[in-house]
């Protein structure tokens, strides 16, 4: 459909890709204002609600990739990157746990290296399994790793490790937010060219004819349960990078911040921003933060149904409002209001194509991926 | 049909780059201002979720009742969450900026300790409830917010002063150890127990609270066969009950919270009619909540407590009436979480009298007020050691039968066990094991100095 569109002056892009100019100077609005963010925002702000986002948003991107690339629906990734957050955690000087004593640099990799290989073990496991059957055994993972740090006193136990030493270059995060903002951005930023670059690659191009019909994959040669596996573990090396900068981003890491509604806050935050759609989890995990923080101070009082207190209750509302209204989550909201746009500009789509067809194409709808199995 | 990866859409990524910017105007408007001279902001963190969620009221209610008894605070709603204002201390307006919503665990509390201090901008907190939540507010205060003052709610895990030391965090109530000093030696010495088994939460708050007992017990010569630990947030206690051993004197309980009820109920279901003599236990016994949800089951039961419920002095009935602005808070003021928050917010108005509302200069002039004051609590002076952890008396009591006119059980003291401090007299330092599933282990020793110095109470 791009092809029906009035030729635009282009230049090469990154990945090979031609790129527009309208979207040359969205892109860079974007990356002007994520840099030069923490000069417009107050240092709370940019703690609290930036940081928070883009260390969730990788988390998100990690379950999207799955879920978009693989057709795989996992709840294990808050669990995997708790293992990634408590390895590190336990290697580092810290309260609680191991207290090893390791340079955090080093345990900050054998954190990810951890996560991802526990990644591909659980990968290895689900792999073979579609559907719910892959829903309920991720969800076990999660559940596992929650109640083995709950219950494991010399690794962590219920109060969790706290005053986890960062690296240098993080330094306390409270008292000067700004290198670990600008770490978590970058960080953000390399998973979203790594996953989009990885989509191109043979190996996502496998990976998404598997996800749309597996049998015929399996026809072609393909390792099907390989091949998720693996990627699988490439969801678990995203949702690592999130676990680090979680532990960072609070100075400790406890099983209370990785049970079974920090698993749903995930989901949550997926499927909020759109659950086949990359930019959503970043998108999704802005918008989850903010409410999360500012739905007490917005919250009228109405009796006693509603008030700052029952914040939980409106996040759920707006959660449900979003997917009843949009099941492609706010990045659907914006392309259905695009595809609006685009009837009324009707000449601009090419001869054949009706307008509505280049929606369904575009949008992924939880059903129109149903029917591609 | 395969489907491939599109290129990048313009539209896209304009509608990142538009929701970025929606939502980071929002937020921008909330910038907080910095602190006026003439006003000091006070952010409380307690539980309103989790196993200590319904105490939530009682805690706020306890610190915001000082403000209006002393300091011309003016509620503005029935209940304590709906907020005070008009308060004034040193020429000081307070302002209450916020109440912070735990659920017991570290993380959530970090999470709200944030959200007050560093989002509504609170020079003061004073919280948090639970034991993993005082340990990680006081690392946060040693190592984030050194320049800001922190006065503990009722969390009384050990190691948020023993071990962390912060300079700046402050507890006026006893640690869990503490509240169950006088019990180890009530139960070898009165009720003849030799052996016992213990049952708690596996958290740091149980921790604290059973290794109280198992010191002074160990001590004076008994011995602890078993230690069961339940996970917090445990609802079927069956399995747990069953690995108690049947041939031990005595079980001492420190299950809290919502769990107790239901350990309680199963307990009974599983062994018959508690037999008081050969059970006792933590400070959550002879909570005005608990007793009324569990009843009569556990009436001649002896547990220990900061608060001796009978006692009706002056300094007692003061303490009552100062609560009168909150009734439902009131009818709860023998509950440590409702004194743990009074007592906070009357050491942090005396010092803040003291120092005439000064929170210039790092507020180092109120820490070292703080240091220095003493409340003159209902139940007996409370006072800091030199961690800036509480000094005071403590309570045996025994649960007796409802009085005429109530269906809830009421107490009887029976013992003042005085100036209990945290070390229990050196059994507990920086240097030893932090109390956990298997520390401190059982072993006789010289007792703490209170054995054979308790008084016998007489209300």
């Amino acid at each position: 459909m791009s092809a029906a569109r009035p030729s635009t002056p282009g230049i090469p892009g990154l990945l090979g890709n031609r790129i527009r100019i309208p979207q040359l100077v969205a892109l860079g609005a974007l990356v002007l204002f994520l840099a030069g963010a923490p000069s417009v925002v107050d240092s709370f702000t940019l703690s609290q609600i930036l940081t928070k986002a883009l260390w969730l948003g990788i988390a998100a991107a990690s379950l999207i990739f799955l879920s978009s690339y693989g057709g795989m629906i996992s709840l294990g990734q808050t669990g995997i990157y708790a293992v990634a957050g408590f390895t590190m955690a336990n290697l580092v000087h810290a309260a609680g746990g191991k207290n090893l004593g390791w340079d955090p640099v080093a345990a900050t990799a054998a954190g990810i290296a951890v996560g991802t290989a526990f990644g591909l073990l659980c990968g290895a496991i689900a792999s073979r399994s579609y559907g719910i059957y892959f829903l309920m055994i991720t969800l076990a993972i999660s559940v596992i790793v929650f109640y083995f740090f709950a219950q494991v006193t010399t690794l962590s136990g219920y109060g969790g490790i706290r005053s986890v030493t960062p690296p240098g270059l993080i330094g306390n995060s409270v008292s000067d937010p700004l290198p670990l903002y600008y770490t978590a951005l970058l960080a953000s930023a390399a998973v979203y060219l790594g996953i989009r670059y990885l989509a191109r690659a043979p190996f996502g191009l496998a990976l998404q004819g598997i996800r749309d019909d597996p049998a015929r994959m399996q026809a072609l040669g393909f390792n099907v349960a390989l091949h998720r596996a693996l990627a699988f573990g490439v969801g678990a090396f995203v949702a690592s990078i999130a676990g680090i900068l979680s532990v960072w981003y609070t100075a400790q890491i406890s099983p209370g911040g990785i049970n079974v509604a920090q698993t749903i806050n995930i989901l949550v935050i997926a499927v909020i921003g759109g659950l086949y759609r990359l930019e959503g989890a970043w998108i999704g995990a802005l918008v989850f933060a903010t409410i999360d923080n500012y739905s007490r101070v917005w919250m009228p009082n109405v009796g006693v149904w509603l008030g700052p207190e029952r914040f939980e209750t409106v996040i759920g509302l707006i959660f449900l409002v979003i997917v009843l209204a949009s099941p492609g989550g706010l990045v659907g909201i914006w392309d259905n209001v695009w595809a609006m746009r685009k009837r009324q500009l009707g000449p601009l789509v090419a001869s054949g194509t009706s307008s509505a067809k280049a929606v369904n194409g575009d949008v992924d709808t939880p059903a129109t991926v149903e029917s591609r199995r | 049909m395969l489907r491939t990866e599109r290129s990048v859409r313009p539209r896209r990524l304009l509608a990142v780059a538009g929701l970025a910017v929606l939502a980071l105007t929002a937020c921008g408007g909330s910038t907080t201002t910095p602190t006026a001279s003439d006003t000091i902001k006070i952010g409380i963190l307690s539980d309103c979720q989790g196993d200590f969620g319904s105490f939530f009221n009682d805690d706020l209610g306890g610190a915001l009742a000082v403000l209006a008894a002393h300091y011309g605070g003016h509620a503005t709603g029935s209940l304590p969450k709906d907020g005070m204002t008009g308060a004034v201390i040193g020429g000081k307006k307070i302002n209450i900026v916020g109440f912070g919503c735990s659920d017991s665990t570290a993380n959530k509390a970090i999470e709200e300790t944030k959200r007050l201090v560093e989002q509504l901008g609170a020079d003061i907190l004073i919280g948090p409830l639970s034991g993993d939540e005082g340990i990680a507010v006081a690392n946060y205060a040693k190592t984030s917010q050194p320049n800001k003052t922190f006065l503990n709610g009722i969390s009384g895990a050990q190691d948020a002063t023993l071990k962390v030391q912060a300079p700046n965090f402050f507890r006026f109530n006893p640690d869990g150890a503490q509240w169950s000093a006088g019990l180890g030696s009530y139960a070898y010495n009165k009720l003849n127990w030799k052996t016992a088994a213990v049952i708690g939460d596996d958290y740091a708050f149980p921790y604290t609270s059973l290794a109280g007992f198992i010191a002074e017990f160990c001590a004076v010569g008994g011995n602890v066969t078993k230690r069961v630990w339940p996970p917090l947030g445990t609802t079927d206690y069956s399995s747990f009950i069953a690995q108690l051993p049947k041939n031990v004197d005595g079980l001492f309980v420190g299950v809290g919270g919502a769990g107790l009820v239901t350990f309680l109920k199963q307990y009974q279901q599983l062994n018959g009619k508690l037999n008081t003599a050969h059970i006792m236990g933590n400070t959550f016994w002879p909570d005005p909540q608990l007793l009324h949800s569990i009843g009569t089951p556990m009436v001649g039961a002896v547990a220990a407590s900061g608060i001796a419920a009978d006692d009706t002095s002056a300094q007692a009935t003061a303490y009552k009436n100062e609560l009168a602005i909150y009734p439902a808070t009131q009818k709860d003021a023998a509950s440590v979480f409702t004194l743990g928050y009074w007592s906070a917010m009357t050491a942090l108005g005396l010092a803040l009298t003291k120092v005439n509302g000064d929170i210039s200069g790092n507020q180092k002039a109120l820490q070292a007020a703080l240091a220095t004051t003493t409340v003159d609590g209902p139940y007996g002076p409370i006072s800091l050691d030199s961690n800036r952890q509480a000094v005071f008396d403590n309570w045996i009591v025994q649960i007796t039968a409802p009085p005429a006119g109530s269906s809830d059980p009421g107490i009887h003291t029976i013992l003042r066990i005085p100036h209990v401090d945290q070390t229990f007299g050196g059994f507990f330092s920086p240097s030893t094991p932090a109390p956990s599933r298997t520390d401190p282990a059982c072993t006789k020793k010289t007792p703490p100095p209170w054995v054979g110095n308790e008084v016998p109470a007489n209300f």
